[in-house]
């Protein structure tokens, strides 16, 4: 009897078993799979870490001390020199800046880096208040759009129709001395932020980074990923989308560009976005190639539609690049005259988008949510 | 032996197995482990801040079809409701008026989870059903505080069938699962472990090993067979000691690798209901020993009134069939299931699917034409939006919710409409939705999604 009991069952068994696998078909066809995931996952991050994050901090840090002392050598003596050197210094910095803003993680997320040197639009009004009160925390919660690169933009740029109108708020106006004094406090602000994240890099943190090689949301991996998505989020709703009215029924907001005031807006997302493909390569800042995502990827035989992820993205990656940088500066004037370069911009960036953040998280397990989850 | 004797000894056994009475001891144990597991898992959603996060932040919830009329309370009320849950679990597993302790643990913890579809576990709704089936039985009628407090309840045995449902419910789970797992894409392109695996590379010990592809084969066939026959060797006396050690062994590994929780943990505690009477009577003979409380004990037979008990025969038979068809009820959708998930949840199929989104919504004035793109964290968690992207119906209800919130702001007619791209399986992302279908005119109801594209359909937006 038990012998048939379990006949019974083994026919019913195998029954289901080929039942459902004949009706189940074939999904995706199969690409000659490697027996085995070579990666050197701590390879990549020391890479990454020592040849791209670090050295684009030290660029970044050295240009930040070149604008305040820009500033220092400014607010001694006001002069059309003086000022172009300054504006220059300044260009330089947003743009280094800009080669650092994908790395929120560790140090930089502690800080809210991001928040802290560049929350655009800036504030005016209260950059205005502050100069007359002369007292002000520039890391309360009132002055976050007060503060970082913007706020410089608009006291260099944004103050007077031409470069003499813009001295002579520097000299012969009555808040002279107090926009000065704001001025130095804002770059030193930024030198300091910088430096406190470039000093945890080079005292620990890359050695945490580089050893937290694991999958889940803590890990380097997951964090890197976060802030590449994070950073492409900030670019196509906030750099792009917004002024070109995508998110107010179509009503463009031109004022609300990134670096409004300076007018250098498509450049800098430029270089944002050539940074984030650099992370994505492994490229160090000199320009060679080591290990990057797109490895992992490549080692990870992962596919995009009969074909190999890391060559969709890749492609995606330089469609985005040559399309945004056809989009003429200033940009808050390309949206009024002539709007089609930038919007082909955006869809192209949203395009990456969706290979970013869905493709790759899916395609090498890494987990983005804290939440208990069974896989479905 | 002829085959009509073989079949009635098998349909007395099966009616045994209902009727005959049995000692007590593995359903006092049962509730115990339950109450102390629940009791655990109850404290550390609370810990881990998930009461602020899923039930408090969110500005929207995505019910389930027929429940919209559940909501979180407010902030205070969710903690109290948790708080009811801690205290109903403790009491269960002492055994405290116990009754009112299982009903209270039973509405409070299947109320929260029926507020926000995004949290749904295949384990929660397995906690639901149990406390629900605890409901029936006596669970506390021996090694109880109830017991302590009013000796006149104590009993010995009863009838088996209260040992018998638990087992089968248990033998119903691992076997679904089991079946959710013979697919293509599972047996014979160990997806999704062969992606979950390698991503778990930089584990110690095992990590070398869980790069290798033949290891993502292994671990898929070897999960399908161990879920489809655990239960079985659970229920033979003769396979039952290394068939736990397997169950141990399985749900440590899996608990390990994956963030899945603490469904391992509850499915290592409750699977010891399989054990014997006598092991069951010895253990709490042992502890009760430690409070040097050895009293002999003499037969009480628990005699269920014969109405009640057909009362309770027959709304378990509905309940058994009901748990035998709804994962079944797939079947009746068309396309693929991990695609459309029509008739995906509720039928154990866990960690088969890795899919992944994103969800571009807009929002189109249907008088003046003009349209905005939505920026989908001003409506949602991260969670939520993660959770939405992949599923039809979340999607719907977004649209719907969008719809109103827009409607609010000033847009006339709004018309919802999604850009959605989704990745199943490392297939690469292709569009999900229909992106001209209009998702606020569309219903949600148990037919099957026109507007979701179908699977083999390839994106060419290149």
């Amino acid at each position: 009897m038990k012998s048939i009991s379990l006949k019974l069952s083994a026919v019913c068994l195998l029954g289901l078993l080929l039942s459902v696998v004949a009706c189940k078909k074939k999904a995706t066809p199969t690409i000659t799979n490697p027996s085995s995931v070579n990666f050197d996952r701590k390879g990549m991050l020391t890479n990454l870490a020592n040849n791209l994050i670090i050295p684009s901090y030290q660029a970044l840090n050295t240009t930040v001390i070149t604008l305040d002392s820009s500033v220092t050598v400014f607010n001694t003596s006001q002069n059309i020199t003086t000022l172009a050197n300054l504006q220059a210094a300044f260009k330089n910095a947003y743009l280094a800046w800009q080669s650092c803003s994908a790395f929120e993680v560790g140090p930089a997320d502690q800080l809210s880096l991001n928040v802290a040197v560049n929350t655009f639009p800036t504030d005016t009004h209260q950059i205005s208040t502050n100069i007359n009160s002369g007292s002000y925390n520039l890391a309360g919660l009132v002055n976050q759009p007060a503060r970082g690169f913007p706020a410089i933009d608009y006291l260099l740029f944004g103050i007077g129709a031409d470069a003499n109108a813009i001295l002579a708020e520097y000299t012969t106006d009555s808040k002279a001395a107090g926009r000065k004094q704001y001025l130095a406090a804002l770059s030193a602000d930024i030198k300091t932020n910088i430096q406190t994240v470039l000093s945890a890099w080079q005292s620990g943190y890359t050695n945490t980074f580089v050893n937290a090689t694991g999958s889940d949301v803590g890990s380097s991996l997951g964090l890197l990923m976060n802030s590449l998505d994070y950073d492409l989020e900030i670019l196509k709703n906030d750099e792009l989308g917004i002024p070109l009215g995508k998110h107010s029924m179509g009503n463009i907001l031109p004022n609300e560009v990134e670096a409004y005031y300076s007018g250098i807006s498509v450049q800098l997302a430029v270089q944002q976005l050539k940074i984030i493909q650099n992370i994505y390569l492994g490229k160090s800042i000199q320009g060679s190639d080591g290990l990057g995502l797109d490895d992992y990827l490549v080692a990870l035989n992962a596919q995009y539609n009969n074909g190999s992820l890391n060559d969709a993205i890749k492609a995606q990656f330089n469609t985005a690049i040559t399309d945004l940088g056809n989009v003429p500066d200033p940009l808050s004037n390309t949206i009024i005259t002539n709007a089609t370069p930038a919007n082909k911009a955006y869809v192209d960036i949203q395009k990456l988008v969706v290979l970013m953040k869905t493709d790759m998280p899916s395609a090498t397990g890494i987990l983005i949510t804290f939440v208990d989850n069974d896989g479905d | 032996m002829a085959i009509n004797d073989c079949r009635k000894t098998l349909q007395n056994k099966f009616l045994a197995s209902f009727t005959t009475h049995r000692h007590i001891a593995p359903l006092a144990n049962l509730r115990i482990v339950f109450g102390a597991i629940m009791l655990y898992s109850t404290i550390r959603f609370i810990c881990k801040g998930w009461i602020a996060d899923f039930y408090v932040q969110p500005k929207f919830h995505f019910t389930f079809y027929g429940f919209s009329w559940i909501h979180p309370f407010s902030e205070i009320g969710m903690y109290t409701l948790f708080f009811l849950m801690t205290i109903s679990s403790l009491f269960i597993m002492l055994g405290f008026f116990y009754r009112i302790a299982i009903v209270t643990f039973l509405l409070s913890f299947t109320y929260v989870e029926l507020i926000d579809k995004t949290f749904y576990l295949n384990h929660y709704y397995f906690i639901s059903i149990f406390s629900f089936l605890m409901i029936l039985v006596p669970a506390h009628r021996y090694f109880s505080l109830d017991v302590l407090r009013k000796p006149s309840l104590k009993i010995t045995q009863v009838p088996a069938w209260v040992i018998t449902i638990f087992k089968l419910q248990l033998l119903l789970v691992y076997f679904y699962a089991g079946l959710s797992k013979l697919t293509y894409d599972w047996l014979f392109e160990a997806m999704p472990l062969k992606i979950w695996l390698p991503a778990n590379a930089s584990l110690p010990l095992v990590g070398y090993f869980l790069d290798k592809i033949w290891v993502a084969y292994l671990f898929s066939w070897f999960g399908a067979v161990f879920d489809l026959s655990i239960g079985f060797l659970l229920l033979k006396k003769s396979t039952r000691k290394p068939a736990y050690f397997f169950v141990v062994l399985f749900h440590v590994f899996t608990g390990w690798f994956f963030k899945i929780g603490m469904f391992p943990y509850i499915m290592i505690c409750v699977t010891t209901i399989f054990f014997s009477e006598d092991f069951h009577i010895k253990l709490i003979k042992n502890i009760r020993s430690i409070f040097s409380k050895t009293s002999s004990e003499n037969n009480l037979q628990l005699n269920i009134n014969p109405l009640k008990q057909k009362v309770i025969y027959a709304l378990l038979i509905v309940y058994f069939v009901l748990q035998l068809l709804i994962p079944f009820r797939f079947l009746l959708y068309p396309g693929k299931l991990y695609w459309t998930e029509e008739g995906y949840r509720f039928s154990w199929r866990v960690m088969l699917m890795e899919k992944g989104g994103t969800a571009f919504f807009y929002v189109k004035d249907a008088l003046t034409g003009k349209q905005s793109e939505v920026i989908n964290s001003h409506f949602l968690t991260p969670m939520q939006e993660k959770m939405m992207a992949t599923q039809p119906d979340m999607i719907l209800q977004y649209a719907h919710y969008l719809k109103d919130e827009y409607e609010k702001k000033g847009v006339h007619n709004p018309i919802v409409t999604t850009e959605c791209y989704v990745t199943l399986n490392g297939s690469g992302s292709r569009l999900f939705i229909d992106s001209t279908v209009d998702l606020a005119k569309e219903n949600e109801s148990f037919l099957p999604n026109k507007w979701v594209l179908s699977f083999q359909q390839k994106n060419n937006s290149k």
